[in-house]
């Protein structure tokens, strides 16, 4: 079975997701500028750029853990103003179609692993104790953590604690992931395990959305790569062929800065 | 009566006191805390001013208000009902502080991640941050009821008779060297009794670093 089978039971419902003229700023400063991105179903979206343009923020204005000052939000048949008052449903809604991944793994730190897969699933999804536990420990297997069920996150190692992430994500049944630096904290070793898995679930057909630093994935894994700078996206389209022959001067300084390092 | 058993007999009261204001306080200090810490300005005012307020006064002070200032109706606190009330509310204003600081040191990204899964307010509260303060200010609760079985002493003031009454009685029988005796008495209760709680607070600090790193 593959991963998301394993998450959903069965196959995912493909779901995109639009954004439309996203703004955000703290006070006078400017993080967000006016920026639009169609994702489609099931398609990789690598969005790339020097610190400081917004990427993250961006990422985190689709699942509004950063409240965007305008725009709209339009996912699986929801369509979400953040300017305007959000009702509860649409804001639940969004967040059971869209799992997040942190550069940090923010993993519960006095819950095993396998209750930090579990216990979400009950609070949110009112699945039995059983039902969860027994979804949690596939998802485990399938992420090669099963071992580790009955471990707290504080005795695993980054890469493991960032997969076991990914599995508590997953557990919910998202139709889309988002995914924020995911191995920028990881040796680049043990950030290999990571990318194995989410390379799995792109070949599985999640809508993904990975902010990264990862050229080689971002090259070869993403449908379409993203550049943002200045809080703006400055290009965007096919991935080898921004990266062979970027149009933007911005970019191209970006790529030589990341590429020939 | 020799100055051991008089100063035993306030013993009873002492536990008394202490416990009863304690489980006020740990109960009451919840609402307090979030209040503390709540989005909403006013609250968050309102909460802060009443923490200072109470803190900023001597517990003497509220045990004497308490005991001798307040009469609604016919209704007047007796002395054991103002010592409770006036260390319950000290209590709750100390402990609402000790739960804030501990809620504020978990990392924010426990909040964010329990956002991003769309789990309930609630339910990222108590099933989350809570824990997770809680083993962050166990050590400084148990300081604070080690320092709340001393104050109770204060009580004495009001003539609730607990060990430091009973000692001051004694004292004032026995007239000569032996009046210092009770003293000494009741200093090494005090110790005595603390002990057990620096233990526990030790051996249960142990047992959630172990569960959580194991």
């Amino acid at each position: 079975m593959t991963l998301s089978e394993i998450a959903n039971g069965k196959l995912a419902p493909r779901t995109g997701i639009k954004l439309e003229n996203i703004s955000k700023s703290y006070g006078n400063h400017v993080v967000i500028d006016d920026v639009s991105l169609d994702v489609e179903p099931g398609t990789v979206t690598a969005l790339i750029g020097p610190s400081g343009a917004g990427k993250s923020t961006f990422l985190r204005c689709i699942n509004l853990l950063e409240r965007p000052d305008s725009g709209t939000i339009r996912v699986a048949g929801h369509t979400i103003e953040p300017g305007k008052v959000i009702n509860a449903k649409d804001l639940a809604a969004l967040r059971s179609t869209v799992g997040m991944v942190f550069q940090s793994f923010n993993l519960f730190p006095h819950m095993s692993a396998l209750k930090n897969i579990s216990f979400p699933q009950q609070k949110v999804l009112g699945r039995s104790k059983e039902e969860a536990d027994e979804r949690a420990l596939q998802l485990l297997e399938r992420v090669g953590l099963k071992d580790k069920a009955n471990q707290h996150p504080g005795r695993c190692s980054g890469g493991q604690q960032q997969r076991i992430a990914i599995a508590r994500a997953l557990a919910l049944d998202p139709s889309i992931m988002l995914f924020d630096e995911p191995t920028s904290a990881l040796d680049p070793e043990v950030g290999l395990e990571v990318l194995a898995v989410m390379r799995e679930l792109a070949d599985d057909g999640m809508t993904m959305i990975v902010v990264t630093h990862e050229m080689q994935f971002a090259r070869d894994v993403s449908d379409t790569l993203v550049v943002m700078a200045d809080c703006k996206i400055i290009e965007q389209g096919d991935p080898k062929a921004i990266m062979s022959d970027p149009q933007e001067a911005r970019t191209r300084r970006f790529l030589r800065a990341v590429l020939e390092r | 009566m020799d100055a051991f058993s008089a100063v035993l007999q306030g013993l009873p009261m002492t536990l008394l006191l202490t416990v009863s204001a304690f489980v006020i306080g740990i109960v009451g200090a919840v609402p307090l805390a979030v209040g503390l810490s709540s989005p909403n300005a006013v609250l968050r005012l309102v909460c802060r001013l009443f923490v200072d307020l109470v803190r900023g006064v001597p517990i003497i002070v509220w045990l004497f208000l308490l005991k001798f200032g307040i009469q609604i109706g016919t209704f007047k606190f007796n002395p054991v009902g103002a010592a409770i009330v006036g260390l319950g509310v000290v209590s709750i204003a100390y402990l609402a502080e000790i739960y804030r600081g501990g809620l504020e040191s978990v990392p924010r990204g426990q909040n964010e991640a329990a956002d991003a899964l769309g789990l309930a307010r609630s339910t990222t509260f108590y099933r989350v941050l809570v824990p997770q303060a809680f083993r962050i200010v166990s050590p400084s609760i148990a300081t604070y009821l080690t320092g709340l079985l001393k104050d109770s002493s204060i009580a004495s003031t009001i003539i609730v008779a607990e060990m430091v009454f009973q000692s001051q009685s004694f004292a004032r029988q026995h007239p000569t060297v032996e009046g210092i005796l009770p003293y000494v008495l009741v200093g090494i209760l005090y110790i005595v009794l603390s002990l057990p709680v620096a233990y526990l607070s030790r051996s249960l600090d142990a047992r959630m670093r172990k569960a959580v790193y194991a």
